[in-house]
């Protein structure tokens, strides 16, 4: 076998080793009940926040834990722990993407993905932003 | 009913937009009369005059279209939705050119601009090769044109978006009361450019990229017209320079991009692998294997089509990668993605039409491009330099994989989301490829072409290879490194910078004008070095050490992990080596400034280090944001942002003397309030309550909510406010704690539950503003921005010597 055939065989064996690899480590956009019935997977969730349950942030407590309600796009609401700050002007979000696991009879968002509208144009969406939570490094 | 509007300057749209046609059509004129001239010397005569004027036509309208947006935004036109929507009467001058190209018909200009550039270069440069490269360029030219052309065919299809649409004439605005009146333009400001992007990054790091996107068309004309002329080597010669030179700046515009994300954005780093970085790295990494594949070709046939392919690539995926960012595909999956302005069809349709050409053009040529039959040496320097594009290509192709997720959603039909941990997803593939290639890069050179004595190989990379190894267990030791992984990417960063600095200065004796190859890889040694240690042992210096221990109060889960540092104004608190206080916040524009003082200690006596000022934008576009306050030390970052702070500076116009509502609770029995000066504890409810003491009469119910009250100093209070109900009106009695300045409510009680809603009030004097802020310290991080400078410095003596041979 020539040097060239070994070679193109270790490329594409790389080559489908990265496609695997993306693919298992991958994740997948949800709702809370798919996240509920497999506690500890982790999930994209979509929806809104619950504008009408409390937002709870007490950084004297603890300034890494945010809790707030979101309503998903299926129309479930639960509760959701954020491991972090409470991003700034929260509560004018119009769309968040939780990522995260359920665990602990709660959402255990470990970010969070939110697009507030903009002041000047009606309906008009604003930025994407991103809030990641305090992972720990190992 | 026509309104005869005062005060719009018409003619500017007029002259822009006519400008921008005549800017296409000369495009388009070009590129065929370009095309003609290609097919031999005699049509070329023929059809010089019309191609050069053509082309210089275009140059000098696309330069008309970018002076006149300039003007309209200088002289705030606002009645133009562009000018409107990017700038307004308030900015600075200086920031007109961030304003410029902020929006996305500005980028395009932008891009335009250079490749105008380029292309009058070529012009001049191009000699024989002038008619099929510009007219490559001419084409590539007519369809971005046609991204800001803004003509719409029939009601559906509209091709382009221009930058001299008029405000009213915008379908967002056009039916809005305000746009009725003849006058409107009287009151009328612009919307401002985003507070984010004023700073001096967004005027030097957009023109850099867009250069260096430019710079890839170069390479990828030369190719096209290589295979089209069938002069299948001769292409390389006149397109490597150009390659180096799209290498260095497009390098540079990335870096500069890592720059600012860590200068000015809140990310925590340089590099996160967001989908925008990462499509514009990608043509960068195929662009180096291209610059190497064309430095070996002369030794080696078989590269030949992967010459083609890579040079080919790296135009192909910058085009995807404006795809990619600009038709909101990326959505839901980046932070800094453009938003869709419909035209994702025609970025398609242009970016296919590329790819097509240039695979159909090798697919047509391929019997007769030149191939090798002799299989290299294993001792030869294109073997190894041939391994490399190719790692270089696997790596390509991972990043893009990953980035492509939300396109493969689209294409299958999946519902696939990003990686969760998108840096740990990357470096499990990229960090090896780093060390392979670093090992790569670090012997090749001291193989020769054809033919390599391994006793003299081995006998040259005995030294480099023991002083790397005595310098990994040196770092490893001081910088604490125990993971296997992490020593081996030690070694084989510092055994690249050292066998090239041995190559350098021992094998080429330390000549200048040959050393570009070795100093070029010595710089990009260093950014690997610099990116490894920095992030390997960034250490997160907030942990929380205020008084309180916190931890055991929050009943919420395990959030064990502990980076932000709450901090009362006034108080000094340890953080790593240094003693931390929060002195007080000033607001300057959008800007609030948060300045923290870093004092060190000797013998009892705290002494000022440095100050850091962290800050909070009101951004009115995108709500709050952490801007970083960094202090650099030859050999550490320290890095803090604020994470969670008010905004507001208006003192509180309260007399000392009342009380405030603090907090308002709903708890159970064993709950726990919080006030400024205690922790306040719910015993539980008591049904006695002393009729005399409390005025209680006969017929009242009446309940008390046992508290205990504890200061910082561990001391308890007893405190009972209690809850009456007289003939149906509730009326609840205040329990006070005069020493700590608290009083209690008992709002509510709710039997069903056995809660009770507790309203703490405080006076204001025991209120203390306070910030949670998040430090760290990146180490050696320097490194990676003195081998950004020394690769520039490697590429420029390489663009040199291939220009002078």
């Amino acid at each position: 076998m020539k040097k060239t055939h070994i070679l193109a065989i270790l490329v594409i064996a790389i080559a489908i080793g990265a496609i695997m690899t993306t693919v298992s480590d991958s994740s997948t956009y949800s709702n809370f009940s798919e996240a509920i019935e497999n506690p500890g997977k982790e999930y994209h969730v979509v929806g809104q926040l619950d504008k009408e349950a409390e937002l709870i942030y007490d950084p004297e407590v603890d300034a890494n834990l945010f809790t707030f309600n979101m309503i998903d796009n299926k129309g479930d609401n639960h509760l959701v722990h954020f491991a972090g700050s409470k991003p700034q002007d929260f509560e004018r979000s119009e769309q968040i993407v939780l990522i995260g696991k359920y665990e602990n009879d709660a959402f255990q968002a470990s970010k969070i993905l939110m697009k507030c509208p903009s002041k000047y144009n009606e309906g008009q969406s604003g930025e994407m932003q991103e809030f990641t939570a305090e992972t720990a490094s190992s | 009913m026509d309104i005869n509007y005062i005060g719009e300057h018409l003619w500017a749209g007029q002259l822009g937009q006519i400008s921008i046609i005549i800017a296409f059509v000369s495009a388009l004129v070009a590129a065929i009369a370009y095309a003609f001239g290609a097919r031999n010397d005699a049509a070329f005569s023929d059809w010089k005059l019309l191609a050069r004027s053509a082309f210089s036509l275009h140059i000098i309208s696309v330069f008309s279209i970018i002076g006149t947006l300039l003007y309209m935004l200088y002289n705030g036109m606002f009645e133009y939705h562009y000018v409107w929507q990017h700038s307004n009467s308030e900015m600075p001058m200086r920031y007109i050119m961030s304003s410029f190209w902020e929006g996305q018909e500005g980028s395009f200009l932008l891009w335009l601009f250079w490749h105008a550039v380029l292309g009058a270069i070529l012009l001049k440069t191009s000699k024989t090769w002038e008619a099929p490269v510009m007219s490559v360029f001419a084409m590539v030219q007519m369809f971005l044109v046609s991204m800001v052309l803004g003509i719409n065919l029939g009601d559906v299809i509209r091709i382009g978006s221009t930058p001299f649409l008029l405000l009213r004439e915008h379908p967002d605005f056009m039916n809005l009361p305000f746009l009725q009146n003849a006058t409107y333009l009287d009151k009328l400001d612009g919307r401002g450019l985003n507070p984010l992007l004023q700073n001096y990054w967004m005027t030097i790091h957009p023109p850099t990229l867009f250069l260096g996107f430019a710079s890839t068309l170069v390479p990828f004309a030369f190719a096209i017209a290589g295979l089209w002329k069938k002069k299948y080597t001769e292409w390389m010669k006149p397109a490597l320079p150009w390659t180096f030179f799209g290498v260095m700046i497009l390098g540079t515009g990335i870096l500069m991009g890592g720059a600012w994300a860590y200068e000015a954005l809140s990310f925590g780093g340089f590099w996160a692998w967001d989908p925008v970085e990462n499509s514009s790295l990608v043509p960068w990494i195929t662009l180096v294997g291209a610059a190497h594949v064309m430095v070996i070709q002369k030794n080696r046939g078989q590269s030949l089509i992967m010459t083609f392919v890579l040079t080919a690539a790296s135009f192909v995926l910058v085009l995807y990668s404006t795809f990619l960012t600009r038709s909101g595909i990326l959505g839901e999956t980046s932070v800094h993605a453009f938003t869709d302005l419909g035209m994702s069809g025609q970025l398609l349709v242009y970016l296919l039409a590329f790819l097509f050409l240039a695979i159909g053009l090798l697919i047509y040529n391929w019997k007769h491009i030149p191939k090798s039959k002799d299989e290299d040496s294993l001792y030869s320097r294109e073997f190894w330099m041939f391994i490399g594009a190719l790692v270089l290509i696997i790596s390509s192709f991972q990043i893009m994989f990953t980035t492509s997720i939300p396109v493969w959603n689209k294409l299958f039909g999946t519902n696939l989301a990003p990686p969760l941990d998108p840096i740990a997803h990357f470096n499990s593939f990229q960090i090896p490829l780093a060390i392979i290639l670093s090992i790569l890069i670090a012997v090749t050179q001291y193989f020769k072409y054809k033919k390599t004595d391994p006793q003299q190989l081995a006998k040259a990379l005995t030294i480099p290879f023991l002083l790397s190894l005595v310098g990994t267990a040196a770092i490893g030791y001081f910088m604490h490194y125990t993971n296997i992984m992490y020593i081996v990417m030690l070694f084989t960063s510092l055994f690249l910078i050292i066998a090239n600095l041995n190559y350098w200065l021992r094998v080429l004796k330390g000549k200048m004008k040959i050393a570009g190859a070795s100093v070029a890889h010595i710089g990009f040694g260093m950014i690997l070095l610099g990116a490894f240690l920095s992030t390997s042992k960034t250490q997160i210096i907030s942990m929380n050490t205020s008084g309180t221990d916190v931890e055991s109060l929050g009943k919420q889960g395990d959030f064990s992990n502990r980076e932000n540092i709450l901090m009362m104004k006034g108080d000094t608190l340890r953080m790593a080596d240094y003693f931390v206080s929060y002195v007080g916040k000033r607001k300057e524009g959008v800007n609030v400034f948060y300045q923290v003082d870093y004092l060190t200690k000797t013998n009892d006596t705290y002494e000022l280090a440095f100050s850091l000022y962290p800050r909070v934008q009101t951004n009115p576009r995108m709500g709050n944001i952490a801007e970083p306050d960094t202090k650099h030390f030859l050999h550490k970052d320290i890095y803090s942002f604020v994470t969670y702070a008010e905004v507001e500076t208006e003192e509180a116009e309260e007399k000392p003397e009342e009380y405030k509502n603090t907090s308002t609770k709903q708890v159970a029995p064993g709950d726990t309030l919080f006030a400024g000066t205690a922790i306040v504890i719910f015993n539980g409810f008591e049904r006695e309550v002393d009729a005399a003491e409390h005025g209680i009469q006969e017929g009242d119910i009446a309940v008390a909510a046992s508290l205990t009250a504890i200061d910082i100093s561990g001391k308890k209070y007893e405190v009972k406010p209690i809850y009456v109900i007289r003939d149906r009106m509730a009326l609840p009695i205040p329990g006070e704690l005069k020493e700590l300045g608290l009083r209690f409510v008992l709002n509510k009680v709710i039997p069903e539950e056995g809660k009770a809603e507790i309203a703490v009030y405080e006076k204001p004097d025991n209120y203390r503003e306070f910030i949670v802020m998040k430090a760290m310290i990146f180490p050696w991080i320097n490194i990676l921005w003195a081998g950004c400078l020394v690769m520039i410095i490697g590429t420029i003596l390489a663009i040199r010597r291939r220009l002078k041979s």
